[in-house]
């Protein structure tokens, strides 16, 4: 059994720091739920599955000591982004790499059960079997996986100081953007009714925010500032709008793609979308994808004398 | 009059646009996946099987509002005299929250005793409550992570609404608690109830024996919170998976916390009340920079304490939380408010 | 409301200290005509010039948004406009993804000497975003106004 890798990993890494980080059962068998854990009696705690979404890597930059973290492909390139913005001491983190081949979007499966209450939860092959008071229903994975996964090349984590099993190739086809591409051919006047609907939603919250793992001003972040004064509280989408641009510029070159804004919209705005285009636009100008090699240097970050593949605008 | 009346559900349609004609009336709507309290207009898709994702309080109790304008006026005679101009914004208009579900309804209630009940009650508040008129819809099923019967409410609790309604089989059967909820039943769409009674009656009862109870008692608990006050260690385990966003408190149907600001440009502007949360960490910086919950266990730490001790001591043992789950249904991280309370009854 | 309301547009500009307001006013001393749509705001460097400055002017009551900066390599501290350019590409990519035409923001560099193409940058701008006609018709302009 998979856990029992993954328990054993985690009882040889306790004594040798403060905390290790992993996931538990959360409030219904579909809600898995950050787990901090001291004493080996608690690592009987630990699950795995595909419903351990949470980017646990968010909380690393703010804990002090030594710490242990179980993380999937997609989270360690927040660790390799953090390592080149020098935002933690690689040695006081102790990476628990979990291979990963999809986890499963909360959301998704809701909306396929619409809305109902969970009983029970189970996973057979390549599908969940979710209990709902009508009885059984069978979701194949792949259709409630969140857009990550399905081109997902990290299927072992980048970083690791353990790996919880052995390690895998990835199975899915390169990210080329296409829902990307796709809105950009809806006309401007789409494209900004479709963003006003959206953001129409948004309550401020700011939960995208905190759970970005590259958001690492949190308490300082300007959105809430009154002195620079960037937005009012006022509830228009002029304001949230301005929220959501301040969070997706803030990121360019620096979003490792998690998607963990989207995730934890409680009102289901698709703001990753924004940090898409920008991740497709930096690679093509730059060659750059945040969090893959920490050696290097975050594009907004540096500069070339000739920019080969900026050319001057005529008005 | 009958006491009671039933409505086919093919009539719905018809009761809300008869009563829009008199009312703003907000039902739940479906936008994508998430429900909503919107305006509503013949044709919207109306969602009535689930709660809405956001409470409808921000009908009463909007997310930004203007209190008032002002103009400071220069003296053209003499520059250095200003005066200045105000304008108040206390017009409400008669509203129907249609379709909220008991724990909504509660949530008013909360407010209530802070903003209506005292020496000095909220005219703003005050203006839009007693122009709305709710109508409720006792709930048919739980929630993932609602537990109201454990915080002595439950899904057919009517306190707070003017109107119940219970969903059966082809229809709906309503139930007039209040004076506004009896000026809504006139409408001759509705049928006599009374044969269906009974019915409603044991679908009550059914539902409430399937809520989840998290915890058995609530006795002692404000006093057990309290004498956990100074325990760091405690709320530091229970909350170090919190990220301290604002989705629990912007989700509440009960957390009534604002924050005033002036938008001034050049002589003229507002000043705004808007929503603010406890778990931020502006909410409670001082202009010192000295911040007594500088950190996040301290803030959630006051989320629950407000709820389950200090609230209840103010206000004769009344818990400030109306056990709708949305708070854990929509945290990020599954933070279990529910959880948070048993652990404290029981260190 | 000035006197010019409906026949002028609002155009801010965000102009690099040494080279661009510079070149700014040798176009005014050389008496060259101008539209009169541009309220310049003076900055340091074109590298001071957060993207987010001219979200916020767009999103806030601008109908268009000019940066101009020292010319590649002729940056007064060096690389500031090679960090703008960078930014501010990205930024030029991504208003259209929100359904803000990429038109309504241009940057580019004018030196201190250049008073006749300062002209022509102002000139063109302005007649662009006249085509492009007013960004906010049915918004309320609660800040700027």
């Amino acid at each position: 059994m998979f856990i029992e890798k993954l328990k054993e990993a985690v009882r040889k890494i306790l004594p040798e720091v403060d905390v290790v980080i992993g996931y538990r059962q959360g409030f219904d068998p579909l809600h898995a739920t950050p787990y901090f854990l001291d004493k080996p009696e608690q690592v009987d705690q630990l699950i795995w599955n595909p419903l351990c979404v949470q980017n646990l890597c968010s909380y690393i930059p703010f804990l002090k000591g030594k710490v242990g973290v179980i993380v999937k492909g997609c989270d360690s390139r927040a660790i390799v982004q953090y390592m080149q913005e020098k935002l933690i001491t690689r040695e006081n983190i102790k990476v628990i790499g979990v291979p990963c081949l999809r986890v499963i979007s909360v959301k998704k499966v809701m909306a396929a059960i619409n809305q109902q209450t969970v009983q029970e939860v189970t996973f057979e092959g390549d599908n969940i079997i979710v209990k709902i008071p009508e009885g059984p229903k069978t979701i194949p994975s792949a259709d409630v996986a969140p857009r990550k996964c399905a081109t997902c090349q990290l299927a072992t984590p980048l970083q690791y100081d353990v790996l919880a099993g052995e390690a895998i190739q990835s199975n899915k086809p390169q990210d080329t953007f296409e829902e990307t591409k796709e809105f950009e051919k809806l006309s401007l006047e789409e494209r900004r009714a479709y963003w006003e609907k959206e953001f129409d939603r948004c309550i401020r919250c700011y939960a995208c925010r905190n759970a970005c793992p590259m958001c690492i001003c949190q308490d300082k972040c300007i959105a809430e500032s009154r002195d620079p004064h960037w937005t009012s509280q006022r509830a228009n989408v002029t304001e949230k709008a301005m929220f959501h641009m301040i969070h997706g510029l803030h990121l360019a070159g620096r979003c490792i793609s998690c998607e963990e804004c989207e995730r934890v919209c409680p009102m289901d705005i698709p703001v990753a979308k924004i940090k898409k285009k920008i991740s497709m636009d930096l690679k093509e100008l730059f060659g750059y994808e945040a969090g893959m090699n920490p050696d290097d240097t975050p594009p907004m970050y540096t500069f070339k004398v000739e920019e080969a593949t900026i050319e001057e605008h005529e008005i | 009059m009958a006491d009671t009346g039933f409505l086919p559900k093919e009539n719905l349609p018809a009761l809300l646009e008869a009563l829009s004609k008199k009312f703003a009336v907000f039902a739940p709507v479906l936008d994508g996946e998430v429900v909503l309290f919107k305006r509503f207009a013949p044709g919207a898709t109306l969602c009535l099987t689930r709660p809405a994702n956001l409470p409808p309080k921000g009908i009463i109790f909007p997310q930004s509002e203007t209190l008032f304008n002002f103009n400071f006026k220069k003296d053209p005679e003499d520059p250095k005299k200003t005066s200045l101009e105000l304008k108040e914004n206390l017009d409400f208009v008669p509203t129907i929250i249609f379709g909220s579900r008991p724990c909504d309804a509660q949530g008013f209630r909360i407010y209530d005793r802070v903003y209506l009940e005292t020496d000095t009650a909220d005219p703003y508040y005050k203006g839009r409550r007693e122009k709305t008129t709710i109508i409720t819809l006792a709930c048919n099923a739980p929630s993932p992570g609602c537990f109201c019967t454990s915080v002595g409410r439950g899904p057919a609790e009517s306190d707070g609404s003017d109107l119940m309604m219970t969903e059966l089989g082809k229809g709906y059967f309503f139930e007039p608690m209040t004076e506004k909820g009896k000026e809504i039943f006139k409408d001759s769409l509705f049928e006599d109830g009374s044969a269906y009674k009974e019915q409603a009656q044991k679908a009550h009862e059914r539902v409430s024996a399937l809520v989840k109870k998290p915890f058995a008692i609530l006795e002692g608990t404000p006093e057990k919170l309290l004498s956990l006050f100074e325990n760091s260690q405690f709320w530091e385990g229970e909350t170090a998976k919190c990220i301290s966003c604002g989705a629990c408190t912007y989700l509440c149907p009960t957390c009534y916390c604002f924050n005033i600001t002036d938008e001034q440009v050049g002589n003229s502007g507002e000043r705004i009340r808007s929503w603010d949360a406890c778990m931020f960490f502006h909410f409670t910086l001082e202009a010192s920079s000295h911040n007594p919950r500088q950190n996040k266990h301290q803030r959630l730490k006051n989320r629950v304490g407000h709820k389950f001790s200090y609230y209840p001591k103010k206000y004769q043992g009344v818990i400030a939380c109306c056990g709708c789950g949305r708070c854990i249904r929509y945290c990020p991280m599954s933070v279990d408010i529910s959880e948070i309370v048993a652990h404290a009854q029981g260190a | 409301m000035s006197y010019l309301a409906g026949k002028e547009l609002r155009i801010v500009g965000f102009l690099c200290n040494w080279c661009s307001y510079g070149g700014a006013d040798t176009a005014g001393v050389g008496r060259f005509k101008q539209p009169t749509d541009l309220r310049i705001i003076r900055v340091p460097c074109s590298g001071r010039v957060n993207p987010l400055f001219v979200v916020k002017a767009l999103l806030n009551g601008a109908d268009g948004v000019l940066v101009s900066g020292c010319h590649p390599r002729d940056c007064h501290y060096s690389d500031g406009n090679f960090y703008a350019r960078r930014r501010l590409e990205m930024l030029k990519r991504l208003l259209p993804f929100l359904g803000i035409d990429e038109r309504r923001f241009h940057y580019t560099w004018v030196s201190a000497s250049e008073g006749a193409r300062w002209k022509n940058v102002v000139t063109d701008f302005t007649k662009a975003i006249h085509e492009l006609g007013p960004f906010h018709q049915k918004e309320e302009k609660t800040e700027c106004s």
